[in-house]
């Protein structure tokens, strides 16, 4: 994925032909894309037009069927509603989050910078699923959380952080927040501490000159990190399923019940290819915002 | 030509009188890091409309300067009192000033027009006057019709001069500019040289210029603050500055001039190794000094014998080691014996009368063989 920023180059540059040389380091990557993904999702296509024939059985077919049972059933509909609605609001709380965390790194001098960037990116060395155990040791009912909050007697009932939206989204904002930290310290390049100093000098207040320059020139991180972040909490399922208790119902979910419980392979495919079409929609967004700013 | 040498005088430095008031006003300005000084107790008064520049090496403590009296770094002590207001602890927007940076930070996501409305909109203008007075200010600096351009499409000096119409713009009570012309290239930089200066005139703006650059310092500004290793040296006009360095540090820095060590034998008279040289003003007997003369101040004749001694000029024998062609002037490295001198000659057309090898004999008038106690 590449990093748009206020390039200088002009179009020329970037447009030149691939040289063979750079075409034949290419090559072991593509064969493997082809190999571990293209093919995978083609046969995945190839899957949501197959028919289910019950107790997991399977007809090749070329059949709408799924499609047709995918939008004719309000249930799923609001899984997709709920599933971009969620993960949009995951995206945005991630954002503020992790934006001042990549900025104090940005300006941190040189001999920091490493250490807090490999700090902020540790937790990326422990699974998903370990973490999210973690947060259903904090959040739970007789976690550290409520543990701490009843015994100062801020609260006399556990409040409930798990088993409900709440829990997930905890939990998969700070699984999140790495990538989100990344993304934005990419996009930062252009971010000069004079410019916020030619906005304070000519009379901008810190949070003036915060909004009117600073947030534009980081745009292209923002746009960025919340693309990455949107896929990747559209597609968890692990953490929402954990953390979610069995009561948060979205997409990724469906399809993991869908192909592992109910043994549906062509719905769950037909819902896989629903995601892929959000994600579609999510990069065009994104190349519409880089667009702009460029 | 000898006449000319001879009837030199010292340069009368008369304090000019200047019946402008002070407007900005460092007082035992200070800035520490830990235990490195940065800048040491400055005090420097700039008069109403006035252009100063602060002049120095790199580390000298000029930029920490401008940027605490911009507001941008705290000062460790001192007072900054901007047209009689204390402005020590205001923050930098609440300072009223116009800053243009070395690389002029121009808002790349902003138009050059909306680059030059930034400051008028944080002071709540009037759309329609904002309109207005970026019209003006674009025309101020020639760019009128620029204004829909990125900064990124402009040339080095295009974005220059938008960086000083966005900070005039604001028409604030000073101008501080942190070496806006070190990054164009020489024949632009002349340029703008001029035009910084005679828009700095016409609006009567007060102005600190920082600048590492002693031609830039000498031919724009009123008087010149020379720093080293955060102290201010010396205050002065150009001409004081130039004719009368106060240390050899200045002497070196501003113009070029020949270094020779010596001590002074009497009042007037100073020993350079086998030499003797003449000079108005000396140390105390035994001091050890350092001669400096501009090698432009230098007259050279081909043949030794051929000018008279006097009471009034210096007289030396030497070698021609090097001769350089530079196009408008003639070097010749003349070895002198205890040091090799520098000699410089307005070229003509037609031959050379001197060349390498040659032996030849120097002359200059006492008036410009500056003496110093410091040895840089």
């Amino acid at each position: 994925m590449t990093v748009a920023t206020f390039s200088d180059a002009p179009a020329a540059t970037r447009q030149r032909p691939v040289a063979p040389l750079a075409a034949a380091m290419l090559l072991p990557i593509a064969i493997v894309n082809a190999i571990g993904f293209l093919a995978p999702v083609a046969n995945l296509f190839r899957m949501s037009f197959n028919e289910a024939t019950g107790g997991g059985g399977l007809r090749e077919a070329v059949t709408f069927a799924n499609y047709l049972a995918f939008v004719m059933d309000p249930f799923y509909l609001e899984l997709v509603t709920r599933s971009i609605g969620m993960s949009l609001a995951i995206t945005l709380l991630t954002l503020v989050a992790s934006y001042p965390i990549a900025l104090f790194i940005h300006r941190a001098p040189a001999q920091w910078k490493s250490l807090l960037t490999i700090v902020t990116v540790s937790p990326l060395l422990v699974s998903a699923v370990v973490r999210t155990y973690g947060w259903m040791l904090i959040l739970g009912d007789r976690g550290l959380v409520n543990g701490l909050l009843t015994s100062a007697g801020v609260i006399h009932e556990p409040l409930r952080l798990v088993n409900n939206t709440t829990g997930v989204v905890i939990g998969l904002v700070e699984i999140l927040m790495p990538y989100m930290v990344l993304s934005l310290m990419a996009g930062f390049g252009r971010l000069d501490r004079t410019y916020e100093e030619a906005a304070q000098s000519l009379g901008a207040m810190p949070w003036t000159a915060f909004r009117r320059v600073v947030v534009p020139l980081t745009l292209p991180g923002i746009a960025l990190g919340c693309l990455l972040c949107f896929v990747l909490a559209v597609s968890s399922f692990i953490t929402p399923k954990l953390l979610g208790g069995g009561r948060v119902f979205l997409l990724a979910t469906e399809i993991y019940d869908q192909a592992i419980v109910i043994l549906n392979w062509p719905l769950a495919a037909t819902m896989s290819i629903v995601i892929l079409a959000i994600f579609g929609l999510a990069l065009v967004a994104y190349t519409r915002v880089v667009r702009l700013l460029d | 030509m000898m006449t000319s040498l001879i009837d030199r005088d010292m340069p009368t430095i008369a304090p000019a009188h200047d019946p402008r008031p002070d407007h900005l006003v460092l007082e035992g300005l200070e800035k520490r890091y830990d235990k490195v000084v940065a800048v040491a107790a400055l005090d420097l008064a700039v008069r109403q409309g006035e252009f100063i520049a602060l002049l120095g090496p790199s580390g000298c403590g000029k930029t920490t300067t401008l940027r605490m009296t911009a507001g941008l770094v705290p000062a460790s002590a001192g007072r900054i009192v901007i047209g009689g207001r204390d402005v020590t602890h205001l923050p930098p927007y609440r300072r009223d000033i116009g800053l243009v940076f070395q690389n002029y930070a121009l808002f790349p996501h902003m138009t050059v027009a909306e680059n030059v409305a930034f400051g008028l909109e944080m002071r709540k203008v009037p759309k329609a006057d904002i309109g207005k007075r970026v019209a003006e200010a674009l025309a101020l600096v020639r760019l009128a019709q620029y204004g829909e351009r990125r900064p990124r499409e402009l040339s080095g000096g295009q974005q220059q001069r938008v960086a000083l119409a966005r900070a005039l713009v604001i028409r604030p009570s000073i101008l501080l500019l942190d070496e806006p012309l070190s990054n164009l290239d020489a024949k632009l930089r002349e340029e703008m040289r001029t035009e910084i200066r005679e828009i700095q005139r016409r609006l009567g703006i007060t102005t600190l210029f920082v600048t590492h650059d002693q031609v830039e310092a000498l031919s724009m500004c009123d008087r010149i603050a020379v720093m080293q290793a955060g102290e201010l040296v010396q205050l002065g006009t150009p001409f004081e500055i130039y004719e009368r360095p106060r240390r050899a540090f200045i002497a070196d820095f501003v113009g070029r001039s020949n270094k020779l060590d010596g001590i002074v034998r009497e009042a007037g008279v100073i020993e350079v190794g086998p030499l003797t040289l003449r000079a108005t003003e000396t140390p105390a007997r035994g001091t050890e000094v350092r001669i400096s003369v501009r090698p432009h101040r230098i007259h050279i004749h081909p043949h030794p014998g051929s000018a008279r001694p006097h009471a009034r000029t210096n007289l030396l024998v030497g070698r021609v080691v090097r001769t350089t062609y530079v196009g408008d002037v003639f070097q010749y490295d003349v070895d002198v014996g205890p040091g090799v001198m520098q000699v410089e000659k307005p070229t003509a057309a037609g031959p050379q009368p001197i060349s390498r090898g040659d032996e030849v004999e120097l002359e200059w008038s006492v008036v410009d063989t500056l003496v110093f106690e410091d040895r840089p």
